[in-house]
């Protein structure tokens, strides 16, 4: 069966480069994927980790860096790899405001539970602010640009460069943030007021300025993660929700607040998704993750790395 | 007193309102009260619980579906009995499963719920039975449409009312305020959580099953998780721990979604999530909370969601 459909996609000849091809295609397919997995979800659970604050608005920040690149290389022909440079740091102004404004007040003072359920739906109020925004300013046409839609060839298969290309970037981009979040003096901090927040506040952290700070750092990767998806996927103003989903479901699987399990659940949910639509078809894809996502919730609410 | 004149007033004047109503201002009535009927029946046990349920849509639209299916087979309210039913041991179930999580997982759970079933029933229908959608073929008049859905509504509001009085009511109010404790001091806190979610779920599958005919075609888009949205948005809106509160919001947030949804529809939904920011940070305890804050003393202290 399998090597029937390694056939199908690529047409070789022979049985056995046609498994080699597929078991190939599927991992070099599943990592490129869960690469960008790994980016965007870091960001969500490091605002959940630290905050306890769900940020389901989390993929429309993607959504806006998508079109900012798109708009970028488009209107002023910007290589959207240098966009990064601009999506990443105005959606971190965009985050220190967007936390100063809603999430600061909620974060002063609340019960924990009640913060949890009040902060989800600020978020959700702000996913249809930001996404009928963007329907209102770019309508629901498909928009998209080709960049570096060349083959590369490897090992005796094809892969194209642009998500070869995407892929180490977010992954770069992601294991350089955990680097940061474990060697540098305000890493620490996080991770202080992620494990025991008021001992944190005894030894004189600033929790106000750390929260503003990676509420930013998670917007920004979002952000980022959608300059990368537009050079691969055509845009529109409803992608942003199925990314959340996703991040979610990575999340949850790495357990919240765990940075290593992130990466690792990213890469992990990107080969099974990829294996899946090779065996199965595309349409299960959404089904197999709402189901995943709902198998962990109940059965390992802590993550598959949970402590 | 006052309210309970209040009450019968509105209630009295609804059930003649099919009689003098233009068809149009009938059919605006009948959106506003399914609206009611929702956001009373989630007040009903998210209210009190604090358990932020975004299930709404999902129940609806097993309702709706429901209908659907049996509609022609089944003399009219007979579905809607059966859409209620359908719904309501949905919710026994996944309550089974998902009432054990807190917080925010269990918000994620059920607002993943609808669109699990959305695409569960795409594929069920399409390599399954081969359809990917149902004709509501001979639905029932406009006129006995409306009493269908006043009845539920009225039931759900009465519903709302009495439950507070009873046991299961007070063991409601005891799992918002400390869960363990409530269970501590013997509260069947899993039983009462169960039934009285499912309860609200009937309401909710009842009004999706009601409101059916008014489309003549049904598809899985049915299960529309902004119908849960708006739900909890006119709920909150109006305070979630009184019965008058989410009347109140809903009637307030249907009138909205009538004069700018057809024409406005991207600046509808940008309104509709202002609204939530602001209910969120500015009103904890919705416009009924306002009335109450400006008489202090009166009633018991309410919690916020």
């Amino acid at each position: 069966m399998a090597e029937e459909l390694g056939h199908r996609h690529r047409g070789r000849a022979e049985a056995g480069l046609g498994v080699k091809t597929l078991v190939l295609d599927v991992v070099v397919g599943g990592l490129t994927t869960g690469g960008i997995y790994a980016l965007v979800a870091l960001g969500l659970n490091l605002q959940y980790g630290l905050m306890r604050v769900l940020n389901v608005a989390h993929g429309e920040f993607l959504m806006l860096g998508a079109y900012l690149t798109y708009a970028l290389h488009t209107g002023w022909g910007v290589n959207p790899l240098l966009t990064l440079l601009i999506t990443g740091p105005t959606a971190f102004a965009v985050g220190l405001a967007l936390h100063r404004l809603l999430y600061a007040r909620l974060l002063e003072g609340d019960a924990p539970e009640s913060l949890e359920s009040r902060s989800l739906l600020l978020s959700f109020g702000l996913m249809f602010v930001l996404q009928n925004a963007a329907l209102l300013l770019w309508s629901a046409d498909l928009r998209g640009y080709s960049y570096l839609a060349i083959p590369l060839h490897w090992l005796g298969t094809v892969f194209p460069a642009n998500r070869v290309l995407a892929a180490a970037v977010a992954l770069g981009l992601g294991l350089a943030f955990y680097v940061y979040l474990r060697t540098s003096l305000t890493g620490k901090a996080v991770r202080a007021l992620m494990q025991e927040p008021e001992g944190a506040r005894l030894v004189g952290i600033q929790t106000a300025r750390i929260h503003a700070l990676c509420f930013g750092a998670g917007i920004a990767m979002s952000a980022v993660t959608g300059s990368l998806v537009s050079m691969l996927f055509e845009l529109t103003p409803f992608i942003g929700l199925p990314y959340t989903v996703t991040a979610l479901v990575v999340v949850i699987l790495g357990g919240l607040g765990n940075m290593l399990g992130c990466l690792a659940a990213g890469l992990l949910l990107g080969l099974v998704e990829t294996a899946g639509v090779y065996l199965a078809s595309s349409d299960i894809r959404l089904i197999s993750s709402y189901a995943v996502l709902s198998l962990i919730l109940l059965l390992r609410p802590s993550g598959l790395f949970g402590r | 007193m006052a309210a309970r004149l209040a009450w019968t007033t509105l209630g009295a004047a609804l059930v003649l309102a099919p009689q003098v109503l233009a068809p149009y201002y009938r059919s605006l009535a009948l959106a506003i009260l399914a609206d009611v009927a929702l956001a009373v029946a989630w007040a009903i046990f998210s209210g009190p619980t604090r358990y932020l349920s975004l299930a709404t849509g999902a129940f609806f639209g097993a309702g709706a579906y429901t209908t659907a299916v049996v509609l022609g087979r089944l003399a009219w309210p007979l579905p809607v009995l059966a859409a209620a039913v359908v719904a309501a041991v949905m919710a026994l179930v996944v309550g089974t499963l998902a009432l054990r999580l807190r917080g925010p997982y269990f918000a994620v759970f059920t607002f993943g719920l609808a669109e699990l079933a959305k695409h569960s029933l795409i594929w069920f229908e399409t390599s399954i039975t081969g359809t990917v959608g149902r004709l509501l073929l001979s639905p029932p008049g406009a006129v006995a449409l409306y009493y269908t859905v006043l009845a539920v509504a009225g039931l759900a509001v009465v519903t709302a009312m009495a439950l507070p009085r009873t046991r299961w009511g007070t063991a409601l109010i005891a799992i918002g305020a400390d869960e363990e404790r409530a269970e501590t001091l013997g509260v069947a806190t899993t039983r009462v959580k169960i039934g009285v979610f499912a309860l609200s779920a009937a309401f909710m599958g009842a009004i999706g099953g009601a409101m059916a005919p008014r489309w003549t075609y049904i598809d899985p888009q049915v299960f529309n998780p902004l119908v849960s949205f708006q739900t909890v948005i006119m709920a909150l809106l109006g305070g979630p721990v009184t019965v008058a509160g989410p009347v109140l919001g809903a009637a307030f947030l249907g009138l909205l979604s009538e004069i700018l949804l057809v024409k406005f529809r991207y600046l509808y939904m940008l309104s509709l999530g202002l609204v939530l920011i602001v209910v969120v940070l500015a009103l904890p305890r919705g416009l009924a909370g306002l009335v109450r804050a400006r008489r202090p003393g009166c009633g018991s202290p309410s919690p916020t969601l």
